[in-house]
């Protein structure tokens, strides 16, 4: 029986010699058992070593391989091709973000918003740092859903808001913030509060939800940005009714 | 980031959050109560029902409650219709847009506290 195949269209944009993008068909070995991910290294190998695209893992944990299949944001390591079979699959660079070449997005302006919003922990004590912060089951389930983030992107391409206002801090980097907040170890929610509080920070979100839909960890970055706009809420309250106290 | 935008936007969302809640638990509950419960209870007399009605209404708990409910309920509307107009592209229209939208949730409150003073 001759090898079942499956065809990914797939996106390349080579700026040294394309004007616009295009769509390239691949007719790749279809196997049960294989994730977006091995067609795509399968072509790399067999047909086209051109093909550029981000990977790492392969298991859902360095969020490297974030991609659009069919227009959903979906990382190709934790999605089968028996779930497409045997129709064409679309696969495109992350949206919301330029592009660079083939499947590669450029990264540099979700690393400088992530990095915007201080997300380590902050102590004014740092002459003490070698002793131990002890924390309570509770204190660590206070932020633990939300520390578990690897950064894959999936958000950025499903949040609409983004689509209309690229400075939006967006959903990961503002649900990191949160989980900083959260921490009972931390004391930067002072330095944080500007940024969360900004039109471009918490503000900009509109609860559409599509950043929890899609995470692959289970995060609820919509959450946490909610759970945010009541902080934030507090904390423009004590700003003007006593201007005269911290924060 | 390389600029920030200063917001007062914790101010419009706590209305708009407090109406949320006003307009999710109390409203219904206001509905049932005077449209359904009081006149069963009340039975066929109409006059009867209105004066009792009315009666309630003028007691000044129930004034302040339901100005309380309709001024919050008019905020959560405001932000709401805000926000779908930003949405569909009238973030151009800015400081217009945030007076049409509120000043329609102050002109309400005035009309409702109003109409609850004399009532």
């Amino acid at each position: 029986m001759p090898q079942e195949t499956i065809t990914l269209e797939v996106f390349r944009y080579r700026p040294e010699e394309d004007k616009q993008s295009t769509f390239q068909n691949y007719d790749v070995p279809y196997h049960e058992h294989w994730v977006v991910l091995d067609a795509i290294n399968w072509i790399k190998d067999n047909v086209d070593g051109t093909l550029s695209y981000r990977w790492s893992c392969r298991m859902g944990v360095c969020g490297s391989c974030g991609m659009m299949i069919n227009g959903e944001p979906k990382l190709t390591c934790a999605v089968f091709l028996k779930d497409y079979f045997p129709k064409v699959i679309r696969v495109e660079p992350l949206v919301n973000f330029p592009v660079e070449r083939d499947l590669v997005i450029d990264m540099d302006g979700f690393m400088e918003k992530l990095k915007s919003v201080k997300p380590w922990i902050i102590r004014d004590d740092t002459d003490q740092m070698d002793q131990e912060y002890l924390q309570t089951p509770s204190q660590l389930a206070a932020y633990k859903d939300f520390s578990m983030c690897i950064n894959c992107m999936l958000c950025y391409s499903a949040c609409p808001v983004l689509d209309g206002d690229p400075e939006f801090i967006g959903p990961a980097a503002l649900a990191l913030a949160h989980r900083y907040n959260l921490d009972s170890r931390d004391k930067g929610n002072e330095q944080r509060q500007d940024i969360m509080g900004a039109e471009e920070g918490v503000w900009g979100c509109a609860f559409v939800g599509e950043c929890t839909e899609v995470c692959p960890k289970n995060v609820n970055p919509a959450g946490a940005i909610q759970q945010a706009k009541i902080a934030s809420t507090k904390a423009w309250y004590r700003s003007v009714l006593l201007p005269w106290g911290k924060r | 980031m390389s600029h920030l935008t200063k917001s007062n936007e914790a101010f419009w969302w706590s209305l708009f959050s407090a109406g949320g809640v006003m307009a999710a638990l109390f409203v219904p509950v206001i509905i049932f109560v005077t449209g359904f419960v009081l006149p069963f209870m009340m039975g066929d007399d109409l006059e009867s029902q209105y004066d009792r009605m009315q009666g309630l209404i003028t007691m000044w708990p129930t004034r302040v409650a339901l100005f309380g409910v309709i001024f919050l309920s008019f905020f959560h509307c405001a932000h709401r219709i805000r926000h779908i107009l930003m949405d569909f592209g009238v973030r151009w229209a800015g400081v217009a847009l945030l007076i049409l939208c509120y000043g329609g949730a102050v002109a309400g409150t005035v009309v409702a506290g109003v109409v609850l003073a004399r009532f």
